[in-house]
């Protein structure tokens, strides 16, 4: 065991060339492979991504499609390397075999060999571990009987609908006992009890004292169930904390919403609120912790127009979201 | 150890699975027969002819089988996206590309046994001695399989299946024929402005770098019933492995490098 975060991050820089030769499947890579650059532009999927994850946290990596995640991840399992900056697994540098060994991952939209039935299917990536038959039998069935396949433990992957797909990767990302589970996507395509049965199964691992990172671009996958989160955008980290902390906002206020408001009235509304939005016969009127709430509900009852609610300001995920995305 | 072997056990059942495989036997073996059918009809020729073309065949039929199987192997894996899940469990890559390798070689191994069974029953047929001349010859033509099968795999652990299946086929040519080839076009034309040509170059660098495929063709040998001693079918198959070794490293420092993005 070691002490300090599962899994860091350290000023990851990756970028694809879509050069002429780049941008052709494989060719591309075998060239870039062999330490030939591409001729043409490149795509900059990561600009320096750094952050660490604390063991025993459900860590939330949150961003919109093409942020970056997929990219940072395979990284993290050593399936492309970084053009620059560094990583650690468990301790371990990145692409380590040892750490490899308490890692699971799922990858994002995953397939697998079709012709296998669930209990060969996990036997086979069972055995790429240090487990004897044995127990890479009685852990199969226990994966099995967990993710809900009992009943379809004789079909082949084949057969299974993208649910059951999605179950069977988790329980291959399992097979191990891992002590980290990266999770790239694991609720996207699912329908909500599909979603919920997947949010349950981190929070059991969360409790067995494992360690789960996992990805989404949905804003409530991640709100919900994460103890810290990083937003990430255009391949930069641009917030990580606990969700609370994210939510919190100095500017936060209190929106006010009115009815019945004169024409006479806009004016010295507008003036007390910062800002002010009309919708469907209602205006609201939003109000930072500089303005006078008070002072504003006062003046608006006097000029004759009625009170509908008055809502104090939380900021959700998704604000916070389109801001950054919006500010990158 | 164990990762090799499950790798290579899942790639043999995967082969074996294999339609286009399993057409390709049906289609050499057919063919096979068709020698012992055309064979009768030219009497006294019928044994050398069964000898020649039944060797022929099966060599030819079974490096193109194995250049076929090598170069989809790895390609499939990372279409299928089912690479992701293996490399990042406790295993090198060098380990999953060997695995790939053993089990083309158990796959080959089942195929060429086949097509030696058929010829056995040709022989049979024909009232002709099989003897140990030409399992020493099938031997040999297994062996020159894994040498093309490690180059198909070499080829496809950084290139599409088309290119590598091209790329393999050039050196499987060239691996027979090289020699000729490189002379017939340097005796045409000894200047010096020939000799700096970059086709001639690269012929004779693919020539160089090619394996010589014709030692493990032992045809001659069987037809006309001279002995063969062992000592040569050691020292061919020692260099075959030697060859399909260097390649396989090679195979490797080329995926080692490898995005799967
Ligand atoms: N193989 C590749 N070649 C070129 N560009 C790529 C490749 N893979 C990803 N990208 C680009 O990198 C960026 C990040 O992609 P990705 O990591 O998949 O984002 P996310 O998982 O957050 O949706 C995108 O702009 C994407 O187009
Ligand atoms: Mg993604």
């Amino acid at each position: 065991m070691h002490t300090g975060p599962v899994l860091t991050l350290d000023d990851l820089h990756k970028s694809f060339d879509l050069g002429f030769l780049g941008s052709m499947p494989f060719i591309g890579s075998a060239f870039g492979g062999l330490g030939i650059k591409g001729i043409g532009h490149r795509v900059d999927a990561l600009r320096g991504l750094s952050l660490a994850v604390e063991p025993g946290e459900i860590f939330g990596f949150l961003g919109p499609n093409g942020a970056g995640k997929t990219t940072a991840i395979k990284m993290l399992m050593g399936l492309i390397r970084p053009t620059r900056g560094s990583g650690t697994l468990l301790g371990r540098p990145l692409g380590d075999r040892d750490a490899r060994n308490r890692l699971g991952y799922l990858p994002e939209q995953p397939y697998f060999y079709e012709h296998l039935a669930p209990l060969e299917f996990l036997d086979f990536y069972g055995g790429l571990f240090p487990m004897t038959a044995g127990e890479r039998r009685k852990r199969a069935l226990a994966l099995i009987d967990r993710v809900g396949l009992t009943h379809a433990i004789n079909r082949p992957i084949r057969k299974f609908s993208k649910g059951m797909v999605q179950r069977i990767g988790i329980a291959q990302a399992l097979i191990n006992d891992p002590e980290l589970v990266v999770l790239d996507e694991p609720m996207s395509g699912l329908d909500p009890l599909g979603r919920k049965e997947v949010r349950d199964l981190i929070y059991e691992l969360r409790t067995k004292g494992k360690t789960v990172f996992f990805s989404s671009h949905i804003l409530q996958d991640v709100e919900q169930i994460s103890d810290r989160v990083a937003i990430i955008v255009k391949g930069k980290l641009h917030r990580i904390g606990p969700v609370a902390e994210l939510l919190e906002s100095p500017t936060a206020g209190v929106e006010v919403v009115l009815r019945a408001v004169s024409e006479a009235a806009l004016p010295s509304l507008s003036g007390l609120a910062t800002a002010a939005v009309s919708l469907q016969g209602e205006w609201r009127y939003h109000l930072t912790a500089t303005d006078s709430v008070d002072g504003f509900i006062r003046c608006a009852l006097e000029l004759g127009a009625s009170v509908v609610s008055v809502i104090p300001h939380r900021r959700s995920l998704e604000e916070i979201f389109v801001e950054e995305a919006s500010r990158a | 150890m164990r990762q090799i072997y499950i790798i290579a056990l899942n790639t043999f059942r995967e082969g074996v699975r294999n339609r286009v495989f399993a057409s390709l036997i049906a289609f050499a073996v057919c063919l096979l027969f068709l020698t012992l059918a055309v064979s009768q009809a030219s009497l006294h020729e019928e044994v050398r002819l069964v000898k020649d073309m039944g060797l022929f065949l099966c060599s030819t039929f079974s490096s193109l089988i194995c250049i076929f199987i090598g170069v989809n192997l790895v390609y499939k894996e990372v279409e299928r996206k089912t690479i992701y899940t293996i490399l990042p469990k406790p295993i090198y890559r060098w380990q999953f590309l060997l695995g790939k390798y053993f089990g083309i070689g158990v796959t080959m191994a089942v195929q060429v046994a086949i097509m030696g069974l058929v010829l056995f029953g040709q022989f049979l047929a024909l009232d002709a001695e099989f003897g140990l001349l030409m399992v020493k010859a099938i031997w040999l033509i297994y062996v020159e399989v894994m040498v093309v099968g490690a180059v198909a795999l070499f080829f496809s652990s950084f290139s599409t299946p088309f290119l590598s299946g091209l790329l393999t086929l050039g050196v499987f040519v060239v691996g027979r024929f090289g020699d000729r080839i490189a002379t017939m076009r340097l005796s045409e034309d000894t200047n010096a402005a020939t000799q700096a040509d970059p086709f001639v170059a690269f012929l004779k660098a693919a020539a160089a770098a090619a394996p010589d495929l014709s030692q493990f063709n032992v045809t001659a040998y069987v037809v006309y019933e001279s002995s063969l001693p062992f000592s040569y079918v050691y020292h061919a198959t020692a260099a075959g492995f030697a060859y399909a070794g260097v390649v396989l490293v090679l195979a490797s420092m080329a995926f080692a490098r490898r995005d799967f993005t």
